[in-house]
């Protein structure tokens, strides 16, 4: 049932028709395709399948072959083009031409672009190298190399065999001569053949005296030769070693005797024959030329005679010819004939010759074979020096590098340097070039063991011509030699060095390494058999185009090619054929630069693609508002300086962000009113802002300069005098330093700048020490003797028995019995701290309270902390407890207390003091108001303790602190010395000279007493540089403030000061923001109605002055300001140091006076720097005429020049517009009493109007009597007026200058943390106005608590 | 709306500090920490870190290699300000004294993916030879007063002598940042 075809070859009759012949169709010349190649056994198989089921032969070919169609598969894989719905399959189809772009290169010298791409090829053939002489030479190689290229001569000349070619030619002419001397020819006429014979024979003379010296040269060669070889037999017989193979066989060969010296004789006769003919004929010749010359000596002769005759009759004449004479009479030689020659000499000469250059007859010939089958000497058998050499000649090798246009394109290997001094390479380099050829160099490179290789010699290869064709090409040698100079120290003779092979050192030789490298070049051949060879045509043609292109550049410089103008000109010089193809792009471009169309800007722009980078248009980036906050915080616009987190998009930007600095720029110029309250000082507000502005901008740049000391942290310079920073002196000795001293000292900390704090890493310290005379409770008056029940004062309790209804009965109390419980209360940044409370009027606290530091804007860069205007408030309170407890049965089983707590008084220190400072350390004066309700000052009892007499001298409360910084702030003082020295640059009118000495002066006094402040010039308010003394001139004060007191100097002293002390304080380094100490003048200052201790000073100093006082500015030291300024008074006994700023007055031996150290006084006319021992005003002595205690600026040497004075002639004083200070008054009154309401949220705030007009009526009193002896008067009153009342309060007293210190002076006393539930207020305002708009306020505030 | 949620860009970085070449010094630790500008805020990870001490590899690298984890997230309105990665390393010196053995800052990669950047590292020289020496014996070297200027560029100017001196010295750093 299965079928299984038969895998038997089918035969061809059974697939085709019967009685037909298989067809062949491709014998036929018809194209049939390639069948698809099939196993021969599935083929069979498929056909006899056919063939059983299929009867019928339609599967089979007229060849007898399964029909198939051609091989369907592609030779190369391709992949159908993918269509596209959008482009139609024509569009597919469609090809585009796209003209190949073709590389260009770089070098100038390509071929040029009309050239039919094509690549060429050469063939470099390096078949090996030789070295002639080499430093490796043995004395036995360099005669081998001399024989070797002699031999090599030998053989060449024995190739062209000139001698017998010269012979042969000779014979020839020989035979020419004789057959034409007879020959007879009637047609030629005698004179041509005389003169062909003529020129043969000369030719025949010529050949001969060539033929000869060939044939010496020959022999000559064959000798030296011979010569050659026998040294060096010598050489290798003497040093027993044989270096080269080199061997020279001369082989005889025997010539017939007979014949040879028959043709020599021949030769030699046919030589004399000729010669004679010769001489014959040159004997002709100078016959006749004696015959020519004895003619004309003849005739001279008789001319001569008859000259002789002639001249004889004078003398003068004689001797004139004598002198002429003897030349003519020399020429008159009579001519010699000619000797005619002799054979005989002539013969003996020719064989003399002969016998010299020419083989002799019967010798045999001499030919020389040089064969290198010689033995070598093994190298154990040579000497060392040898060994040393031969080894040496294995660690060298040879390679060569290929350079193409003096580029490297390839190399050959490195082959070891044979021993024979040969090198075989055996390669050949197909360089494919693209340019045409220019050199073609090899470079020979020696490397010596594994060393690096060194440049032997470079060859030239000639570029072979366009015939040469690779196969054709012969194997040349060229020739190298280097100039390099070898000494070697083994047999080897080096080389450049001179070197002989004679014993005695004679006949030296000097050899140079050299060779020859065999080589062929040739063009190779395509593989349709066309060389490849570029055009010579296009060859030169690109090669001049490019030539000229180079001139182009080379004529206008690189730089000319963008200068079209330049171009063009050179265009038109170098008659550029602007038909030319190959100047087509340059005459276009020439043209276009021309036609003006592409124009040339004859600027420079430094960023010529901002444009393209310009996104949006100008206007449209003006108006992003993201863009205008970038813009502004980069500026460092105060209002955006820190702003963090610019949004992203516009629309996320408020409006509201620029609406204050927008304002502030529309309020520049518009004075507003409503914070300042008082025009007057708003308009100063306004001022000093700008000033402020101006100051701050023009040191914008120097405040992001940073020094070096403000990014390294590094070890000063050790100094061992120098204390503190001396670390090898001081630090030594702390070696041997108690651990722990009995008196331990405090200990410098470490800086830190400022510039990379955040919040909360500065803190304030604040320690509390002691304070000494704090106001003690009075018992209160008789009223408040009938104690109610419910609210006995704690103190009266125990108090209450021993008291009696008189007010004045302090004394009774006892001893131990608490007088006082007084706490500090430290508030900063309003965060608030206090001490424990302690005991009595002389309370020891010892308390170090911390407070956090904030920056404004959280900006903690130097200028930013120096601008900070805060102060700290250090108040100091009673705390008073009041037995609250309703019912006395509870008394036993629970306490039940209010503790209230009273002001007491204040100390005000700004923080830019501490900043600067760093520290403050001392006793302060605490700020007291004049009136204590319910206090006193109990000075009675503590001079019945009597333990400090001293003290009671002054009054009032000290306390005792102690504040920094954690960590220590380095005070911006690099700042503040880079404005200082910009500040120089600015210019002054004062004197060059003044100048120069202002500056010696500070430098003397900075090198003897560093810590004392000497100030000779300071900068005004314009920035420009003032002698100090010009600021001090007698000034009227207010004639008001005389009137007053006319008769008491004293009084109106005061009266004056206390005018000075009311003019707001305001630190310099505070509105410069800490960049520089200006200083206004005085009508400035009054102007401004701010400034700080200088401007005081010297404001009090001049008033001073015009009342008739021996009055000095003070610069030093003092607490808490710091540097500052004092004004020293001469009251006839004694002196008075002043406070300018408070007006208090100090004498010069009191303890309390806060100037600590006094640096140099100021006059009106001179300097006074301090060069006493000590600086404190206690110990030293104020005469300045004492030259060794004062130092003056202008002594004898520098007098005086009497400056003139910047101050102004008079000060004219405005009245104040008493209304005006009347509403300021009332509004003050009014935004304080909503201040405090606004401070108790919790609570109901009642005003009491009673007590408010009783404390208002009050107030001017104190105004006029300056605080002092009104105490108890008002106390009686307002218990006369408020008996039902607990009454505490007391009034506060500023100068005026903002509304905003006054609500802190009141917010830090704390009158409003009272919570009693029916606690009523008080709060009265007075201003009272001073000339020229300066202002005094008081400040009553009362809290009071009906007694029920 | 917009100023209930401003749109902002958050910017993760994680990585570590694989490892340092210094050649001349051994027992090192490194510290870490960013600067970037006013417009970034850091939302989560860590801002700053300090590794553990290192010894030298004993093979022929002598590699100190820390793998130390970075891993902080910034959130941002503008790329000005890019954060930078600051680096420290401190060491003891002959003495014991722990001093800084360079200071090196790179910005963190701009691309997402996986980076490995290599940091040349620095100190600031003494400003005298005799400095020098005392700063040596003391072991008080010159030190910056944070770290992070050496990723600003304010107070470089050339009219101070402050000498840095590169030295051979090498932290790889392999910040992977994903978006």
């Amino acid at each position: 049932m299965l079928f299984v075809p038969s895998r038997q070859t089918v035969p061809t009759y059974k697939k085709l028709p019967e009685n037909v012949q298989p067809r062949f169709l491709e014998d036929e010349g018809l194209y049939i395709g390639e069948r698809l190649e099939m196993a021969h056994s599935h083929q069979n198989i498929m056909e006899n399948r056919l063939l059983t089921q299929e009867p019928g032969r339609r599967w089979f070919g007229d060849d007898g072959r399964i029909l198939a169609m051609p091989n369907p598969i592609k030779p190369f894989p391709s992949r159908p083009p993918v269509l596209t719905q959008e482009q139609s399959i024509k569009a597919e189809l469609e090809t585009l031409y796209k003209k190949a772009v073709k590389y260009v290169h770089s070098s100038q010298h390509m071929i040029g672009s009309g050239d039919p791409p094509g690549n060429f090829q050469l063939d470099i053939d390096i078949s090996g190298l030789i070295f002639t002489h080499h430093p490796c030479f043995s004395r036995e190689h360099v005669l081998a190399a001399k024989l070797a290229q002699l031999y090599d001569q030998y053989l060449a000349r024995h190739q062209r065999n000139k001698a017998k070619f010269l012979t042969d030619k000779l014979q020839a002419l020989r035979n020419a001569v004789h057959t034409g001397l007879n020959q007879e020819k009637p047609h030629q006429s005698l004179d041509a053949i005389k003169k062909t014979i003529k020129e043969y024979k000369s030719e025949i003379r010529q050949t001969r005296k060539l033929r000869d010296a060939e044939q010496e040269k020959d022999r000559t060669l064959l000798k030296t030769i011979i010569k050659v070889w026998k040294e060096m037999k010598s050489l290798r017989e003497f040093q027993r070693f044989t270096n080269t193979p080199l061997k020279l066989v001369l082989r005889k060969e025997k010539v017939d005797q007979k014949a040879d010296e028959d043709a020599y004789e021949a030769e030699i006769q046919a030589e004399i024959s000729e010669l004679l003919e010769e001489h014959a004929e040159e004997y002709e010749w100078m016959m006749e030329e004696y015959r020519m010359s004895y003619q004309q000596w003849k005739a001279r002769k008789k001319a001569q005679r008859a000259k002789k005759k002639k001249r004889k009759p004078t003398a003068e004449e004689r001797s004139d010819e004598e002198t002429e004479e003897p030349c003519p009479e020399e020429e008159l030689v009579k001519p010699t004939p000619p000797e005619p020659a002799d054979r005989a000499v002539i013969e003996q000469q020719v064989r003399e010759r002969a016998a010299h250059s020419r083989r002799r007859p019967g010798e045999p010939t001499l030919v020389p074979e040089l064969s290198l089958a010689g033995s070598l000497t093994p190298n154990d058998q040579c000497p060392r020096v040898e060994v040393l050499r031969r080894e040496d000649v294995k660690r060298r090798s040879v390679y060569l590098k290929v350079l193409f246009n003096n580029k490297e394109v390839s190399r050959t290997v490195s082959r070891q340097l044979g021993a024979d001094f040969r090198v075989h390479f055996g390669q050949i380099f197909n360089l494919q070039i693209f340019n045409w050829p220019e050199s073609l160099t090899l470079q020979v490179y020696e490397t010596v063991g594994h060393g690096s290789p060194t440049l032997l010699a470079e060859v030239f290869l000639p570029i072979p011509e366009t015939t040469i064709v690779t196969g054709r090409a012969p194997v040349e040698e060229v020739e190298f030699s280097s100039n390099q100079h070898v000494t070697l120290d083994h047999e080897g003779v080096g080389s450049g060095v001179p070197f002989t092979f004679e014993a005695d050192g004679s006949n030296q030789l000097i050899l140079m390494t050299s060779g020859k490298v065999s080589h062929s070049v040739a063009w190779a051949i395509g593989e349709n058999g066309i060389p490849l060879i570029p055009p010579l045509s296009q060859q030169n043609i690109g090669f001049r185009s490019a030539l000229k292109r180079a001139d182009a550049i080379s004529s206008i410089g690189t730089s000319g090619l963008t200068d079209m103008k330049k171009l063009a000109k050179w265009a038109a010089e170098s008659k550029l054929d602007p038909n030319d193809p190959n100047n087509a792009p340059l005459m276009q471009l020439i043209s276009v630069a021309t036609s003006g169309e592409s124009y040339v800007p004859d600027f420079f722009r430094l960023e010529q693609l901002q444009q393209e980078f310009n996104f949006v248009s100008d206007e449209e980036l003006n108006r992003s508002k993201r863009f205008r906050l970038l813009h502004l915080r980069n500026q460092e616009v105060p209002e955006f300086r820190n702003y963090k987190q610019i949004p992203v998009y516009d629309r996320e930007i408020m409006e509201k962000v620029f609406q204050d600095y927008e304002k502030r720029l529309q309020d520049r110029n518009v004075i507003e009113t409503k914070e300042h309250i008082d025009t007057h000082r708003a308009i100063v507000a306004k001022y000093l802002q700008q000033v402020r502005e101006s100051v701050i901008n023009r040191f914008l740049v120097a405040k992001h300069h940073f020094l070096l000391a403000d990014l390294v942290v590094e070890e000063e310079v050790p100094n061992i005098s120098s204390e503190g920073s001396g670390i090898l002196g001081l630090s030594l000795f702390k070696l041997a330093e108690q651990k722990r001293p009995l008196r331990p000292r405090r200990k410098g900390r470490k800086k830190v700048t400022a510039q990379n704090l955040s919040d909360g890493d500065i803190k304030l310290l604040v320690n509390i020490i002691r304070a000494y005379d704090i106001p003690v409770r009075k018992p209160t008056a008789s009223k408040f003797q009938q104690p109610s029940r419910s609210s006995r004062t704690f103190s009266e309790k125990h108090a209450a028995p021993l008291s009696t209804n008189s007010p004045t009965h302090s004394a009774d109390y006892p001893l131990g019995q608490v007088l006082v419980r007084p706490f500090v209360e430290v508030s900063f940044q309003r965060t608030i701290c206090h001490t424990t409370t302690a005991e009595g009027p002389n309370p020891s606290w010892n308390e170090e309270l911390e407070l956090p530091f904030r920056a404004p804007n959280g900006d903690y860069s130097t200028a930013s902390l120096q601008s900070v205007k805060d102060d700290v408030f250090i108040n100091i309170f009673d705390e008073v407890l009041y037995d609250v407890l309703e019912d006395d049965r509870e008394r036993g089983s629970g306490i039940h207390t209010r503790i209230e707590r009273h002001w007491l008084g204040c100390v005000k220190i700004p923080f830019s003091t501490i900043y600067f400072q760093a520290r403050i350390d001392g006793t302060f004066k605490i700020d007291i108001p004049p009136v204590l309700l319910g206090y006193s000052k109990e000075r009675n009892m503590i001079l019945e303790r009597g333990f400090d007499s001293v003290r009671s001298l002054s009054e009032g409360s000290y306390i005792t602190l102690f504040i920094t910084i954690e960590p220590q702030l380095v005070p911006g003082q690099s700042v503040r010395e880079k404005m200082n020295d910009m500040l120089k640059k600015f210019d002054s009118q004062e004197d060059e000279k003044l100048l120069q000495a202002t500056e010696k002066f500070q430098a003397e006094c900075a090198l003897k007493f560093p810590n004392r402040q000497c100030l000779t010039t300071v900068i005004d308010i314009s920035g420009k540089t003032v002698f100090i003394t010009r600021y001090l001139k007698p000034l009227n004060p207010p004639q008001e403030l005389l009137d007053v007191y006319p008769n008491n100097p004293q009084a109106t002293a005061e009266l004056v000061a206390r005018y000075v002390s009311l003019i707001p304080f305001l630190p310099d380094s505070v509105s410069f923001a800490g960049i520089c100490d200006l200083w206004s003048t005085s009508d400035q200052f009054l102007d401004l109605l701010a400034g700080d201790e200088e401007e005081h000073a010297v404001l009090l100093c001049n008033y001073f002055l015009s009342l008739g006082k021996k009055v000095w500015l003070v610069m030093g030291n003092a607490i808490p300001e710091g540097s500052t300024a004092y004004v020293l008074t001469w009251e006839q006994t004694h002196y008075l140091i002043w406070n300018p700023c408070s007006g208090h007055f100090y004498g010069q031996f009191d303890t309390f006076c806060p100037l600590k150290s006094v640096g140099c006084l100021i006059g009106p006319d001179n300097i006074w720097l301090n060069i006493q021992q000590y600086d404190s005003p206690l110990r030293i002595n104020f005469d300045v005429t004492k030259p060794k205690l004062w130092k003056p600026f202008f002594s004898r040497s520098l007098p005086y020049p009497g400056l003139s004075s910047v101050q102004p002639e008079e000060l004219i004083y405005q009245h104040t517009d008493k209304a005006a200070a009347a509403e300021l008054q009332d509004r003050i009154e009014k935004i304080l009493k909503e201040k405090i309401m606004d401070w108790r949220p919790r609570h109901l705030t009642r005003w009491n109007r009673y007590c408010t007009s009783t404390l208002r009526h009050f107030l001017p009193l104190l105004e006029r009597s300056q605080g002092e002896d009104v105490e108890d008067d008002h106390r009686a009153e307002l218990l006369k007026q408020l008996g039902d009342y607990r009454f505490s309060g007391f009034p506060l007293h500023m100068p005026y200058s903002e509304v905003k210190p006054l609500i802190d002076a009141v917010y830090s006393t704390g009158v409003h943390n009272i919570d009693v539930p029916n606690v009523e207020f008080a709060l009265a305002v007075y201003i009272h106005p001073y000339p020229k708009n300066v202002l005094s306020v008081w400040i009553y505030v009362a809290s009071l608590i009906r007694n029920r | 709306m917009a100023a209930a949620s401003p749109t902002v860009f958050l910017l993760m970085v994680n990585g570590q500090v694989e490892s340092a070449q210094f050649p001349e010094y051994d027992d090192l630790y490194c510290k870490y920490c960013f600067v970037y500008g006013q417009d970034w805020a850091p939302t989560a990870g860590l801002e700053e870190g300090i590794s553990q001490i290192t010894s030298k590899s004993q093979d022929v690298r002598q590699a100190l290699v820390w793998n130390f984890p970075i891993d902080v997230t910034f959130k941002s309105t503008n790329p000005y300000g890019w954060p930078q990665i600051v680096l420290s390393v401190y060491g003891p010196d002959v003495f014991g004294n722990d001093v800084v053995r360079g200071y090196g800052a790179v910005h963190v990669p701009f691309s997402p993916g996986r980076h490995k950047r290599t940091i040349p590292m620095f100190v600031p020289e003494s400003t005298s030879k005799l400095q020098k020496f005392t700063s040596w014996f003391t072991g008080r070297r010159p030190e910056y007063t944070d770290p992070k200027v050496v990723a600003q560029g304010e107070g470089r100017e050339g009219n101070h002598p402050e000498a840095e001196i590169p030295k051979a010295a090498w932290v790889c750093l392999c910040p992977n940042q994903p978006g």
